[in-house]
């Protein structure tokens, strides 16, 4: 199959698909606090209504970069997550989609910082600059994870190669090799920011800096950025469960790469990884400061991801 | 097409609290109604912290004078369709305070209110049924 078309035709279930897991974040949220919750479809009644709502632009703001910069966003993430999606599905794949993903997705939370940054609101600027922080204390430890584990299987950058791998092993990468559960291990930790789900929500705070980067924002490019930020955590958590839990690869040797099983099986491991790292943090736990999740990032993930290159270099 | 958008916005008012002088009993109440008890978030609602992001406007208290202009750029913030929930007596009539001479309100002789929530302080039922009533006439 064609690759453009499989993309086109992944887009709108990434779309279906990542709202339903915010949907369902907001409600296992809501039960663990003993309330009854928004309904599962709520985030669809929130953007079919952001969609239709005027826009304000402010006076501060340089319009161009301010209006065009969510729309990079949600398109960037959208397509992070289809790259996924249709690895499962099709078996599509390129060499280095793994990097791919990756950098796409680095680039969605870029591109909302500088469309932040550019209505010219003081709050915006003290969320550029705190997210500018985070980036620089998950997204280390978190590539330095996935080339452990490109370096690790086959070494191999592309996702098929690594789905094929953990097939023809009858393993989990996880649960292969001390380097890589290692390594998976960093790479769930760094989850939380990477979304960032409550301990980490410091750039967006809303209690204290009104969403920081997002506070001008309203209407259609408000919905553009909870597309952004929705498709993004399921490409996260999607990423996830391919690479390091690819559970499909348990039950059958060789297990077959396109089947619709395999695919309701990762997304339900997807799903799993949601409920632990994003919904339990964001109900259980405080907002930290800077400094904290700073120090935290490069003390303990820092430390497991490095570790694992070092074993994995070893052999082990 | 059209069913689907005002269902949309009927399901899912976002509001912003705006508090003019008042006594806090009734920003105390209206906390309360998103507690896990009253919970407001069922019906979709989210207290933002920005007009930019907010549907609803939830006013309490008289109007003072140093929250006249303050109150009036507030509500021009709000992207269209908005609706105004003027919450406790103080907001609705202005009660006590009418008249006094730091006071400007009740809040609709300054801006278009949709629906009055009357209690000193409303109980968050009140609050909660007085949201939905406004969404539920402006939108549908
Ligand atoms: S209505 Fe009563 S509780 Fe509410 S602000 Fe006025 S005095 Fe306070």
């Amino acid at each position: 199959m064609n690759a453009a078309i499989a993309l086109i035709i992944s887009f709108p279930a990434v779309l279906l698909i990542s709202l339903l897991f915010e949907g369902i974040d907001r409600k296992l949220h809501a039960r663990m606090q003993k309330r009854i919750g928004p309904p599962v479809i709520q985030p669809f009644y929130d953007l079919i209504k952001l969609f239709n709502k005027g826009r304000v632009i402010p006076l501060t703001a340089s319009v161009r970069v301010f209006e065009i910069m969510p729309m990079i966003a949600a398109a960037v993430s959208l397509l992070g997550a289809s790259i996924l999606l249709s690895g499962i599905l099709f078996g599509l794949s390129m060499i280095g989609d793994l990097i791919v993903v990756m950098y796409l997705l680095a680039m969605s939370s870029i591109a909302l910082m500088v469309g932040g940054s550019a209505s010219g609101n003081p709050y915006s600027a003290i969320g550029f600059s705190r997210k500018m922080s985070m980036m620089i204390a998950y997204e280390v430890p978190m590539f330095i994870a996935v080339i452990s584990v490109a370096f690790g299987s086959t070494p191999s950058l592309a996702i098929d190669r690594i789905i094929k791998f953990q097939a023809n092993l009858g393993l989990p990468l996880a649960a292969s090799r001390p380097s890589m559960s290692l390594a998976a291990a960093a790479f769930l930790l760094c989850m939380p920011a990477a979304s960032s789900a409550i301990p980490f929500d410091i750039p967006e705070a809303k209690t204290e800096i009104i969403y920081g980067l997002l506070v001008e924002y309203c209407g259609p490019y408000l919905a553009l950025a909870k597309i952004a930020k929705a498709a993004s955590n399921f490409a996260l958590t999607l990423l996830a469960s391919i690479v390091f839990l690819y559970i499909p690869s348990l039950l059958w040797e060789n297990a077959p790469l396109n089947s619709g099983i395999s695919l309701s099986l990762c997304l339900t491991t997807a799903l799993l990884i949601m409920f632990t790292t994003m919904t339990v943090p964001r109900t259980i736990l405080a907002r930290l400061k800077i400094g904290q999740a700073l120090k935290f990032y490069w003390m303990v993930p820092l430390t497991l991801s490095l570790s694992s290159i070092i074993l994995s270099a070893a052999g082990l | 097409m059209f069913r689907i958008v005002s269902r949309g916005r009927i399901k899912s008012p976002w509001i912003f609290h705006l508090n003019t002088g008042s006594c806090n009993g009734c920003d105390i109440e209206i906390v309360a109604a998103f507690t896990p008890r009253y919970d407001l978030e069922r019906f979709g609602c989210l207290l933002v912290g920005s007009p930019r992001h907010a549907d609803v406007l939830l006013v309490t208290g008289p109007v003072t004078r140093q929250m006249l202009p303050r109150l009036i750029r507030v509500y021009e913030q709000i992207p269209e369709p908005k609706v105004v929930v003027a919450v406790g007596t103080c907001a609705s009539s202005g009660s006590p305070f009418l008249g006094s001479e730091m006071v400007e309100g009740p809040v609709d002789r300054i801006i278009p209110v949709d629906t009055y929530i009357v209690g000193c302080p409303p109980r968050p039922e009140a609050i909660a049924s007085g949201i939905i009533t406004a969404v539920m006439s402006k939108f549908r």
